[in-house]
């Protein structure tokens, strides 16, 4: 079965000494996320949830194998990223800010040379190819080259290049930022069509009113811990307000109570 | 004036508090020519005290006892053998081989003419071509010089020279010039070679990192080893490019430095193709390593310029490792060298160059520069694996 399952991960990182002085603290270790666990399922957009240095990113990061994790395992469709990260890169499509095109090179070539790494024939690349870039209005703009496109074709192109191989596993992080209403709107739309045919998409954001409208599961992270996972009905229901920013708020403070620093 | 003081102190500031730019800026340079030049002292000085300390090797006709002992009172001390004419060739085969440094022929009447105020001739049989004999040469004719002179004082008073002397120079024109060429070469070429794959290196893996690309690489389903391998490979391919562009441009503007600068003429036209595609494959050999050197540290370094800034010790040894031949122009005899990474390249470059190649050597560099570039690829292999190493900022 097509699930992601992150069960009970734990990732640290060494501070330096400097580091140390800016978190005002003596432990040579940073918890960035502890015994985090969270099922995402075909078919569902999962919403990551968390204010900035709750360990989205660093969570995301394990699932893409581009770091790994010091206890626990991620599962993706069968395979593990501890054992098997080769396969667990075929198989997902990940989106980050961090990860950036070259700007020397067309979107064309862009997308056919990250086709070929992931061994897609050529045939498959030229009809995946024009259908993404009609998609996403690409077309027009392929043999432009990627420093002199807009931040927003920027982005569209990120996640064409990033769904080459037709991944049954999207994972996309802040894919809306810094893009225009429309453009957003595009992306937030092909995000619903991947789910509704069958892909288990995993959504990080801490823009509230993106997860409300897509998402079918929220987890909200908040200092490294899984404070809540549930379908999004269930979530809203811990609340008598019903409301998903409230809950939010709270679930802030009751951290910083315990003594998270928030 | 005030703004002046504000952009100064900020500029100041972000030199003196970047303690790898105080590295690179400031402390580097200095030390990098103390380090060169000491070098090349040392070279030289080695140079000079093996050519002292040599035996000269010297065939005589008719050699007076006198000039023999005038010879030993001026402090040299050469190994004399008695000169045949029937053995002529042989002998100046001897010569061009380098293992006889000088035939002085006197004349059988030589000590009668200068009693009887007859200019008599000696000849001076030498090659230019071999350190030792051209040292011989110019040491027993300047001892001459000093004796025809003395002896004019000492029997007429005035600084009559009583004999005169002639030299014919037995050399291969061929050696000679490849000699030339390799004293200059092999330090250009390493030079070339590393400033190739210093142009393009860096910007290849550190700039990926610093540009966040490199992510968007590892995430797809490549082999860590294969990006390393694919990289190294283009890299070397293009380094080769250049060196090829410099090669070339070296080959034809050196004879007319050569020409301007001594009247003699290098011709490179003296090396056969098969010497170029040895030396080809040599150029290739050490080209991996360099690029795969370039390689690893581009991709420990953070950005393109902690990348150059680690490189450039590098890069100053190798020039110093190609230096270090440039005044004997000889490639080592010692089999040990030819596995040091860059210095077996120096040394095999000059073996092709002067016509002396030994098949030992070639295959010891050939083989010990795989090894190397081996070596790099598992490092760089490693390091790509390294989350560390790849996402720290």
């Amino acid at each position: 079965m097509n699930t992601l399952e992150v069960k009970n991960i734990r990732k640290t990182f060494k501070l330096s000494k400097k580091q140390r002085k800016i978190e005002k603290t003596d432990s040579k270790l940073k918890v960035a996320v502890n015994d985090l666990s969270f099922t995402a399922f075909p078919g569902e957009i999962y919403g990551l949830l968390g204010p900035n240095g709750a360990g989205k990113t660093t969570c995301l990061r394990a699932i893409s194998t581009l770091i790994r994790v010091d206890e626990g395992d991620i599962i993706v469709g069968g395979s593990s990223v501890v054992n098997d990260s080769f396969e667990v890169r075929s198989k997902i499509g990940f989106l980050t800010s961090e990860l950036k095109l070259e700007d020397h090179f067309s979107p064309n070539y862009l997308y056919t040379y990250f086709s070929r790494l992931h061994n897609v024939d050529e045939e498959t690349i030229e009809e995946r190819k024009k259908v993404l870039f009609k998609r996403f209005g690409i077309e027009e703009f392929k043999e432009v080259k990627i420093g002199d496109l807009s931040t927003g074709m920027k982005q569209k192109i990120s996640i064409a290049i990033s769904l080459v191989h037709d991944p049954d596993f999207i994972i996309f992080d802040e894919p809306t930022n810094g893009l225009d209403v429309l453009t957003a709107r595009s992306v937030t739309d092909y995000l619903v069509e991947l789910k509704d045919s069958g892909k288990t998409v995993i959504l990080s954001t801490h823009i509230l009113s993106v997860v409300e409208k897509l998402c079918d599961r929220v987890g909200i992270i908040i200092n490294g811990k899984m404070k809540i996972s549930d379908t999004l009905e269930n979530v809203k229901k811990t609340n008598s307000k019903n409301d998903l920013e409230e809950i939010f708020f709270d679930l802030v403070k009751e951290e910083s109570l315990i003594g998270g620093g928030f | 004036m005030k703004n002046i003081i504000t952009i100064f102190k900020k500029e100041f500031y972000r030199v003196m508090s970047d303690r790898r730019l105080i590295f690179t800026s400031i402390l580097l340079p200095g030390l990098a020519i103390y380090v060169m030049y000491s070098f090349i002292g040392g070279a030289l000085g080695n140079e000079i005290d093996d050519i002292e300390q040599h035996k000269m090797i010297v065939y005589t006709e008719n050699m007076p006892t006198e000039v023999a002992n005038y010879i030993y009172s001026q402090g040299y001390n050469p190994e004399y053998h008695i000169y045949v004419p029937a053995n002529q060739e042989e002998l100046e085969a001897e010569i061009l081989a380098g293992d006889v440094d000088l035939l002085i022929r006197f004349s059988p009447t030589f000590e009668d003419d200068i009693d009887n105020l007859v200019v008599s001739g000696i000849l001076l049989h030498y090659n230019p071509g071999e350190k030792y004999s051209e040292y011989t040469y110019y040491r027993i004719a300047e001892t001459l010089n000093q004796y025809a002179e003395e002896i004019g004082i000492e029997r007429y008073g005035d600084a009559y020279y009583s004999f005169s002397m002639s030299s014919e120079i037995i050399m291969d024109e061929d050696k000679a010039a490849g000699q030339g060429f390799a004293m200059l070469l092999p330090m250009l070429i390493i030079m070339f070679l590393f400033s190739g794959a210093m142009s393009i290196g860096p910007d290849s893996i550190a700039g990926e990192k610093e540009r966040g690309t490199i992510a968007t690489l590892l995430v797809t389903p490549t082999k860590r080893s294969e990006i390393a391998i694919g990289k190294i490979l283009s890299l070397t391919v293009i380094s080769m490019f250049s060196a090829t562009s410099s090669f070339i441009g070296i080959m034809f503007s050196l004879p007319k430095l050569m020409a301007s600068g001594s009247g003699s003429d290098l011709d490179v036209f003296i090396y056969s193709a098969g010497d170029i595609a040895i030396l080809f494959s040599v150029l290739i050999a050490t080209v991996l390593v360099i690029v795969g050197l370039i390689s690893v540290l581009s991709a420990y370094a953070k950005t393109i310029k902690e990348a150059t800034m680690l490189i450039m010790p590098f890069y100053f040894l190798s020039i110093v490792l190609g230096m270090s031949t440039m005044f004997s122009g000889e490639a080592s005899s010692n089999m040990w060298v030819y596995i040091v990474p860059i210095y077996s390249s120096v040394n095999l470059i000059i073996s092709i160059l002067t016509f002396e190649i030994s098949t030992t050597a070639y295959l010891l560099t050939v083989f010990s520069s795989l090894v190397y570039v081996t070596l790099f690829i598992y490092l760089l292999n490693k390091l790509f694996q390294s989350e560390k190493v790849m996402f720290s900022k």
